[in-house]
């Protein structure tokens, strides 16, 4: 099948409209987006989402947990209407998908052992020490970032999730872990009393360009009436200030906020 | 359904350095596999209940818990009381240990098989305990558990994958890295599917050819 046949934008919208529910696909990532204690679905994204169909009129949010690598097929497959896992904007998945406009921009920090003598701070030292090495997620933007840095790939070191990440921190598996402010604010959180600590945030710029770590919502290909419908809305609650309320309670600030677009993040850097 | 060959037929070069790391963990872990494995069976054979006792109990436990918790632990545990190992060798000794539990079981049918008579003529000739187990039980039970030795190298090489949790590069992690960029899972998944099956039935050749021997040797 071939999505973007269908040239008219789609009716997507009215069709979640008519069933009153928008099934939302989730990699069950705190906090960008989770199921709590209570078992419902919550986060950054969902909290966001479920606040703009609410607005475009379609109530009921179904949840639809995923692989994180799997959003996208899965989204292209029909298995759910909307991706609102915070996921990042970049021009490869621009390819594969439509993306709202980012409703949050998150800088990078770099999650280091509060202990040791000669602490790394920033990923220069990374390029620079031998005798450190770097931790990432396997298939994170962070693995390019890592490389734009000029830390060599016997240094890089890529764990399969988050957990092991920190784990691997502790364990002296690695200096240091890199990825967003937000993630490793949240997995800190989690884990009191363990002794590491984050780094200042910064944006990460390679060849001059900086490189936005900005997420938003994702939309099948052919359904640009039902993305563009969402972005109004989304910038709806920017302009009056309800999009920061919404989305404090997950650990992001005014800091976080962000008026990049979508067109912008999608274009590749030349 | 789009197939997209040409992405499928650029992942191989990487696929093959993954499939290359699963392999070399393979062989590594199943060299320790087979000489624990038959160090074990020994060691619950011993009038020795000290070196029994501990051994059987290990056996059972380790058998008892899924390789990832293993893996996990030797990996993320065993640092913070001083003994950091690679990522390469962490998933070799893991997989080692892990199947030289199973193993260990394969030589017991194995010397479990040899007949009485052969323990009674060894002690009828007053044959030392070591001389009668390398001159006349082991070379009777070896040989006829060389095919089910052979089955879990099979098993052990398709357990690699759990190594990604160790930071191990293997063939389903590249999958994953190069899928984050260009989703095309399918095509991935489908190459990587395809050089498991050629590499798995490479590793059987050899373990059929000696099942069929000593098919014909025992007719």
């Amino acid at each position: 099948m071939d999505l973007k046949a269908q040239q008219d934008g789609g009716n997507l919208l009215e069709r979640l409209r008519d069933a009153g529910e928008v099934r939302m696909g989730f990699a069950n990532e705190a906090p960008y987006g989770y199921v709590n204690r209570e078992g419902v679905l919550t986060g950054e994204a969902p909290e966001v989402g479920k606040a703009i169909f609410r607005r475009l009129g379609v109530d009921k949010v179904v949840p639809a947990l995923s692989d994180f690598g799997s959003l996208i097929p899965g989204l292209r497959a029909g298995l759910f209407d909307v991706i609102a896992a915070g996921m990042f904007i970049t021009p490869a998945r621009c390819e594969q998908i439509l993306f709202s406009d980012p409703d949050y921009n998150a800088p990078e920090a770099l999650l280091v052992r509060s202990g040791d003598a000669e602490k790394p701070l920033t990923l220069q030292d990374f390029a620079q020490r031998d005798d450190l090495r770097l931790g990432v997620l396997l298939g994170s933007v962070e693995v390019d970032v890592a490389a734009g840095y000029g830390v060599p790939p016997e240094r890089v070191v890529t764990f399969a999730t988050q957990a092991g990440g920190i784990d691997g921190l502790l364990a002296g598996r690695a200096d240091g872990f890199l990825l967003t402010a937000i993630s490793l604010r949240d997995g800190l959180s989690r884990r009191p009393g363990v002794p590491l600590e984050l780094t200042e945030p910064f944006v990460p710029v390679i060849d001059g360009v900086e490189q936005y770590g900005a997420g938003g919502f994702g939309f099948r290909p052919d359904q640009t009436r039902l993305r563009d419908a969402f972005n109004a809305e989304l910038h709806a609650l920017k302009d009056s200030g309800d999009l920061l309320e919404i989305v404090r309670p997950f650990g992001f600030s005014e800091a976080e906020m962000t008026d990049l677009t979508a067109d912008r993040l999608c274009r590749p850097a030349s | 359904m789009n197939f997209d060959w040409q992405t499928a037929w650029d992942s191989v070069p990487q696929l093959l350095q993954g499939l290359l790391i699963a392999l070399q963990a393979t062989a590594l872990g199943y060299v320790l596999a087979l000489v624990l494995g038959l160090a074990f069976a020994l060691a619950r054979r011993s009038h020795q209940a000290w070196l029994r006792l501990p051994v059987a109990f290990f056996v059972e436990f380790v058998r008892s818990t899924p390789l990832l918790v293993q893996l996990f632990f030797l990996f993320f545990v065993l640092p913070t009381v001083g003994l950091e190992l690679s990522p390469m060798w962490t998933g070799a000794i893991g997989l080692g240990v892990h199947y030289a539990t199973y193993t260990s079981e394969v030589y017991r049918s194995g010397i479990d098989g040899v007949p009485a008579g052969q323990w009674e003529a060894a002690t009828a000739l007053s044959l030392p305990r070591r001389r009668t187990w390398t001159r006349i039980i082991l070379p009777q039970a070896i040989p006829r558990v060389v095919p089910a030795l052979g089955n879990y190298a099979i098993s052990m090489f398709k357990d690699t994958p759990q190594l990604t949790v160790i930071t191990v590069a293997e063939m389903l992690s590249v999958v994953k890295a190069l899928g984050s960029q260009n989703f095309q899972y399918l095509e991935l998944i489908t190459m990587a599917g395809l050089l498991y099956l050629v590499a798995a039935l490479l590793i059987a050749w050899p373990v059929r050819i000696a099942e069929r021997r000593y098919r014909k040797e025992n007719a």
